[in-house]
């Protein structure tokens, strides 16, 4: 199914955002690929080629900018998709064992969802806490943290039962007027213009 | 510009690349990602230098050593790769270190970390970048104990090209080709790191030009699946000369082994292409080897309903003798493809003009050429405005197609130095932006250059033609591109040019109105030659379409008209829909067989060689000429390649027996043969026109198949 069909003033505002050239228009595609994740939870072979004629490109080139990030999906994840950190910290603080513990109690392998749809796992490199390994990351929403495998049983469960996500972190990603925002909209550290120097 | 390697001191011209100084000043260094005619980028990081220049103290004077009083010289703090590295002046470059040696054997044994050994089953061993280098550049051993990446050895990008991602070393040349030589993003890099590999989302490599990325990957990751496992490179018999599918004439190297063609690979030729080949020219050749014919054959009983036997040539010439005996030699059409050499043409004017007869023709041919000065392909890619009319240029002469595409990249060329062609010209960007409103097409059917132009429209050639000399206003913009463009070209197509004269002189006022230059694409790969031969058909019911003749020759056209009853002599390499009514049919030789000279689109002569192919019996048109003669005990005026290029030493003033590799421009005005030939009925061959050949079409389909059969999905 075409996804941008019938939400062209959203596309007119995504290309906004770019020069009005041939070259221009190509810039557009991380945002396009991004909607339609965001709405579809990965992003159909025919999306692919229907971004691919929006921007003027092939289908083939989008493929090798989706999969350079391994944040897009070209199969379907779970409501709740869970990135394990397979980099050196949580590798050495046991991130193979909990990602063998995720595909034993789930049932699931890389690029597979639970058949409830709640679940989907991917390994990942790095994601920058790695003072608080091993950690995974849920969705866009944020962090678990120094997981041990008592929280991880008990977080699987919580999500089970149709609890919402609490992470430890929360993903850190605005940055309006200055300020940095996370993903609940709070406050990360101070504002540009509140910064005072140094007294000594 | 001075620049100093290794303590020569050379002149180098500015823009230069550290990279092609050092191959200037006759020195070498490993390159894996550059290639010339496609943009550097740095990626392999095989070509490290150490490089330092001087440098400008404030006072806009050099800063002098204090100890020597020279200009002290600020080195890089490490290793550079010298491809990415613009050349200054003054700038000191060392590539023959023991430091930089160090460095390039470490880079190598990185590259060779997942590069699987399997060099002795691989088809690029002996023609390898890779290998060479490493065994000029590697330490020979490594250092790195784990396992290699695995991933799929025979992955089919398409029918004609298999690649091994294992073998893959991520130079990107195959990537930066397609974007920056056809402009077709069909090809790029998948997943990142180590994982990375080649792969393409669309369907068979929807690309005209899919095969070159064979020639230039450095590794055997990308293969030529037509010539797969067929030979070893030190096995093959390499012969340098022209293709003649089209009339582009591309340099190629002919391939053969054990007498047998097996493989076509591109080669340089700076003024025609570069080194690219289209698909059909580079994967073609296969139907030579099917079913081919190199004997003479007569009819058994002597009817035409009798089947065929093989003969010895003197039998062919025995019973030639018998019937060409009852008829006036008036009464002989002699009838070629219009892919036949210069000296062929020639041979064949010559002996007509011996029989008398007005039936000679030569197909596809159209009933009227320009005499008007074609621009050069060069000139094509450096226009700033071209029109084409009525052509599929994709079709008709795709190697063009690449010139108008680097006719939208601006026209920029590589710069060429004693060594060579720029192996790294940093004026070349990637992912240059298409001046698109430099071209605008009309054609009649939708074709892959609409999708190109600035403006493109399915409006026929021939009415767009007449509309802009009416000067309609729907064209106004068109009239003030051309207007204002300094190097206009018009290009037409077959859809225009089969018309006749009167369409062609109306392109001609248009040309001639904006100063403009007009390049007709011929019919056939030696029809601009042909055109300067007397090779028309002059008396009623002569031409190859009536053909009412009592005897006639027939030189590789597929086919006669059906109420033809004469005798018929079919000279071809296979036994075509003409052959099978023939009452002889001789073994004919393939382009790829002879010796000769061939003149291509902008009039450029091009020298072809005979590969080592065993064509048996099989002879040239000059042969089938001497054997006509033979019989009709009439000794042909032109009886070889030397005898016709003594003649066009005389006709033109240049000597064909030695034009430069890249080929000569022929001035034809001024000389005896300036005038064309128009043939005096105005009836025309196709308009469409296609670089496949029947035959080639039937060889594209068969082959890569059996080949897969036999070499991929068996025992292999
Ligand atoms: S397939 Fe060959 S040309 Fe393409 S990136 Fe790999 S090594 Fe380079
Ligand atoms: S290694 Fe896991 S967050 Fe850095
Ligand atoms: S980095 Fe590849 S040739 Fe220079």
């Amino acid at each position: 199914m075409l996804y941008f069909t019938d939400k062209q003033t959203q596309l007119a505002d995504i290309f906004s955002r770019y020069p009005h050239t041939e070259q221009g228009r190509r810039s557009a595609l991380m945002p396009l690929l991004r909607e339609v994740q965001n709405a579809l939870g990965h992003v159909p072979e025919e999306n692919i080629a229907e971004i691919a004629a929006l921007i003027g490109s092939t289908a083939t080139e989008v493929k090798s900018v989706m999969s350079f990030y391994s944040t897009y999906h070209t199969t379907p994840t779970g409501k709740w998709h869970l990135q394990v950190c397979a980099t050196l910290s949580c590798a050495i603080a046991g991130s193979d064992e909990l990602w063998d513990y995720l595909v034993d109690e789930l049932g699931i392998g890389a690029g597979e969802v639970t058949p409830d749809g709640l679940f989907s796992i991917q390994k990942v490199e790095c994601l920058g806490s790695c003072g608080t390994a091993p950690m995974i990351q849920v969705s866009d929403v944020g962090f678990s943290e120094c997981i041990t495998r008592r929280k991880m049983r008990t977080q699987l469960e919580q999500l089970r039962a149709g609890a919402n996500y609490l992470p430890d972190t929360v993903v850190p990603v605005f940055i309006q007027d200055g300020q940095q925002l996370n993903a609940l909209e709070q406050k990360i550290g101070g504002k540009y213009s509140e910064l005072e120097p140094l007294k000594f | 510009m001075k620049v100093t390697v290794d303590g020569r001191t050379i002149e180098v011209p500015t823009g230069t690349s550290a990279i092609d100084a050092v191959f200037a000043a006759g020195l070498d260094v490993p390159y894996f990602c550059s290639q010339p005619y496609l943009s550097p980028i740095g990626a392999c990081r095989m070509c490290l230098v150490e490089a330092g220049s001087p440098r400008k103290g404030p006072d806009g004077t050099l800063i002098l050593d204090e100890k020597t009083g020279q200009p002290k010289i600020f080195w890089f703090p490490k290793p550079q790769a010298s491809c990415t590295l613009m050349a200054s002046e003054g700038m000191v470059i060392v590539s023959q270190s023991a430091s930089v040696k160090k460095a390039q054997a470490g880079m190598m044994e990185f590259t060779l970390i997942n590069h699987p050994l399997d060099c002795p089953t691989c088809d690029k061993g002996g023609a390898c970048e890779l290998q060479d280098r490493a065994y000029e550049y590697g330490y020979g051993d490594s250092r790195f104990e784990f396992d290699r990446r695995h991933a799929d050895k025979h992955y089919n990008l398409s029918e004609n090209v298999v690649l091994d991602q294992e073998r893959c070393i991520h130079c990107k040349r195959c990537v930066r080709y397609f974007e920056e030589v056809p402009g077709e993003e069909v090809l790029d890099f998948i997943e990142r790191g180590s994982y990375t590999f080649i792969d393409s989302a669309e369907e068979g490599l929807p690309s005209n030009f899919s095969g070159n990325i064979t020639d230039i990957c450095p590794v055997g990751a990308l293969l030529d699946n037509v010539s797969r496992f067929r030979g070893r490179n030190w096995e093959y018999d390499h012969t340098a000369t022209v293709c003649t599918a089209c009339s582009v004439g591309c340099s190629i190297t002919v391939d053969a082994r054990n007498g047998q063609l097996e493989r076509i690979q591109g080669r340089e030729n700076y003024q025609v292409n570069q080194t690219w080949l289209c698909d059909g020219g580079r994967f073609g050749h296969t139907w030579l080897r099917h079913e081919r014919i190199t004997t003479p054959m007569i009819r058994e009983g002597g009817t035409r309903a009798g089947a065929w036997v093989p003969a010895t040539w003197d039998e062919a010439i025995r019973l030639i003798r018998g019937k060409l005996g009852e008829i006036s030699s008036k009464n002989i059409g002699l009838y070629s493809h219009a892919d036949i050499t210069l000296e062929e043409g020639l041979a064949l004017e010559r002996f007509a003009a011996q029989l008398g007869t007005d039936s000679v023709d030569h197909a596809p041919r159209y009933s009227s050429a320009s005499t008007l000065v074609p621009p050069t392909l060069l000139e094509v890619s450096q226009a700033d405005f071209v029109l084409v009319l009525g052509a599929d240029v994709h079709e008709e002469a795709p190697v063009l197609a690449l010139r108008l595409e680097e006719m939208l990249k601006g026209g920029l060329l590589p710069a060429r130095y004693e060594h060579g062609t720029a192996i790294a010209d940093l004026r070349m960007p990637e992912r240059v932006v298409r001046q698109r409103h430099k071209l605008v097409v009309f054609s009649s059917k939708s074709n892959l250059l609409h999708g190109k132009a600035g403006l493109a429209a399915e409006i026929s050639g021939a009415s767009a033609l007449h509309d802009l000399l009416a000067g309609s206003a729907a064209f106004a913009d068109i009239f003030k591109s051309l207007e204002a463009a300094q190097k206009p070209i018009v290009i037409l197509g077959a859809e225009v040019a089969c018309l006749g004269r009167a369409v062609l002189q109306e392109a001609e006022t248009l040309v001639q109105k904006y100063n403009a230059k007009l390049l007709v694409l011929p019919a056939a790969s030696n029809s601009s030659g042909l055109s300067h031969l007397q090779l028309v058909p002059r008396g009623k019911g002569s031409s190859l379409q009536a053909m009412q003749v009592g005897a006639a020759l027939v030189s590789r056209l597929e086919q006669v008209p059906a109420d033809f009853a004469g005798f018929l002599m079919v000279h071809d390499t296979h036994l075509t829909e003409a052959a099978t009514r023939a009452d002889v049919f001789l073994p004919a030789v393939s382009s790829y067989e002879k010796r000769g000279t061939f003149i291509n689109l902008e009039g450029r002569a091009l020298t072809l060689r005979g590969a080592a192919i065993d064509a048996g019996e099989s002879v040239d048109l000059m042969g089938v000429i001497g054997a006509l003669g033979d019989a009709l005990n009439l000794k042909p005026e032109i009886r070889g390649v030397r005898s016709a290029q003594r003649e066009f030493q005389k006709r033109l003033n240049i000597d064909l027996s030695s034009l430069p590799d890249e080929g000569q421009i022929i001035n034809w005005s001024g000389t005896s043969s300036a005038a064309t030939f128009s043939a005096a009925t105005s009836s025309v061959h196709s308009s469409v026109t296609t670089m496949w050949k029947p035959n080639m079409l039937r060889g594209k389909n068969v082959v890569p198949q059996q080949a897969r059969e036999l070499f991929v999905g068996g025992d292999d």
